[in-house]
């Protein structure tokens, strides 16, 4: 497939079973400290995903999907194999990195977004836009721990929902605030989901959501892949398994 | 290390933003939280100025000014180290959601905490000249040293980062060993008049193979002495400074993909 954003191949992510010793047992036995079991979250997982898919990642709980998640957002590197992004920029949007919690929401703006890698200037022009999608008013100048914990959340979404990339990495679909900015946050997210030039991967239990949302879905099961094909072909069989 | 400077490049922004956040965080918490930043030096000076002068009968020429540039020395040195024991889990927010060259957090440290040495240092200045210290072209050495400063505590903290996400009880340790630190580096007494007259071995011990030690009784000679700071001795722990950084970094590196898992 030449139109690729994601290809990943045969990866595999290793857990080292590292537990955090003390000092003392540590010096005694410092084969203890280097002698390390593993874990393999995921066994070898080879898929591509074309630009501007919609794929949805579903599997039961500790089956791998936010660890393989974390890896194609490069939090850390697969053990075996390779992804290649194909030079596209890629977020996993979450709420709140790197807040500080006694400066402002406009400073925050600027923290978090300098965080997930945008230049000043970038977010400088995004900064009207942020501020209005979160219906902060006043507040974006008040230190963040004064939020409420509706608006503390809105702040978050508004600036990852604003701040887009190419490929969006989303671990369950985040619904924040009232009723109100829920609609309308779900709403924006479906506006980012459905830009065609954009790729996004979902990971939800939500069969509701993924059925709404995605073309293609991947099955992983106990780190291995299940199955991957169209939403209609994989969803059916995956429900029924977890009935 | 090609990889190091190109982070370097990439984060530095960020790093910049960080360390006037972290600032502005303290300063927003309490009106005259600033103050603190010279106060708490300039506390601890009348403190160990007493203790030595009533107790122990220590006497230097300029003898505050003197306690006063080991103390900031000191504080900044032992501050960046310990806040390394925690660093990674206390960014468990960012680590486990962004990818962050882990040195970026050792340089926010280093940033922040020598800022607040500089504010501290400029009150070095007025004592000096309070005390009508006279001041010549050596002064200058300070920068180097604090250049060494720099490199030194950076080496540390790499190494001590890294062994804080595992070993639990790090913290623990650190704080006893920095605390027989602050006794042996001669913060409150000159080695070179205290201790060389009882005992050069010791002496030359205790200043040569602590380079804070060093660095402290550098900066006092060329500030305060017009002397000649130890070139040798810098020289080479300039060397192993910049190499056990250069180790401590690749270790990071490294291992950084076992911090998200552990933590």
């Amino acid at each position: 497939m030449s139109n690729a954003a994601i290809s990943v191949k045969d990866v595999k992510i290793r857990y080292r079973m590292l537990n955090k010793v003390s000092f003392f047992r540590a010096l005694m036995s410092p084969n203890k400290f280097t002698k390390t079991e593993y874990f393999e979250a995921v066994k070898g997982v080879s898929f591509e995903v074309p630009k501007g898919q919609i794929l949805g990642i579903v599997g039961k709980n500790g089956s791998g999907k936010s660890t393989l998640l974390r890896a194609i957002a490069g939090i850390f590197s697969p053990d075996e194999g390779e992804i290649d992004l194909h030079g596209n920029s890629i977020s996993l949007l979450s709420i709140g990195v790197g807040f500080q919690n006694s400066l402002t929401g406009r400073e925050n703006i600027y923290l978090s977004g300098m965080l997930l890698g945008f230049s000043r200037e970038f977010i400088e022009e995004k900064l009207d836009e942020i501020i209005e999608f979160s219906e902060l008013g006043k507040f974006i100048d008040r230190p963040v721990k004064s939020y409420s914990s509706g608006m503390y959340s809105k702040l978050a979404f508004s600036i990852t929902a604003i701040l887009e990339t190419d490929i969006m990495l989303i671990d369950e679909v985040l619904s924040v605030g009232d009723a109100k900015f829920k609609k309308k946050s779900y709403a924006k997210m479906k506006e980012l989901i459905s830009n065609e030039d954009r790729t996004v991967l979902i990971v939800s239990h939500s069969s509701e959501t993924i059925k709404n949302l995605c073309d293609n879905v991947l099955w992983i099961h106990d780190g291995e892949m299940k199955m991957y094909g169209t939403t209609e072909e994989v969803l059916p069989k995956y429900d029924e398994f977890m009935k | 290390m090609k990889r190091f400077i190109g982070d370097v490049k990439k984060f530095w922004n960020y790093t910049v933003y960080a360390i006037q956040s972290d600032l502005k965080a303290e300063v927003a918490g309490s009106f005259l939280s600033w103050m603190w930043w010279i106060l708490d030096p300039l506390l601890y000076m009348l403190v160990y100025s007493f203790v030595a002068v009533f107790v122990f009968n220590s006497r230097e020429p300029y003898f505050p000014v003197f306690v006063f540039i080991g103390l900031n020395v000191w504080q900044f040195f032992s501050k960046v180290v310990k806040s390394g024991v925690k660093l990674i889990q206390g960014k468990k927010s960012i680590v486990t959601k962004v990818y962050i060259p882990k040195f970026v957090f050792i340089f926010d440290r280093i940033g922040v905490f020598g800022i607040k040495m500089f504010i501290s240092f400029a009150l070095t200045a007025v004592f000096m000249i309070f005390y009508r210290v006279p001041v010549t072209w050596k002064a200058l050495w300070v920068i180097p040293l604090f250049l060494l400063l720099f490199i030194i505590t950076y080496a540390v903290t790499t190494i001590i980062t890294h062994f804080g996400v595992f070993v639990e009880d790090l913290l623990n340790v650190i704080t006893v060993v920095l605390q027989l630190g602050f006794y042996v580096s001669g913060i409150f007494y000159s080695i070179e008049s205290r201790i060389m007259p009882k005992s050069e071995i010791i002496g030359t011990i205790l200043i040569n193979c602590n380079p804070i030690a060093l660095i402290m009784t550098d900066m006092r000679n060329v500030l305060l002495y017009n002397g000649e700071p130890h070139y040798i001795a810098l020289a080479v722990w300039a060397v192993v400074g910049i190499v056990v950084s250069a180790i401590g970094t690749r270790i990071i590196y490294k291992h950084e993909n076992s911090y998200v898992k552990v933590i």
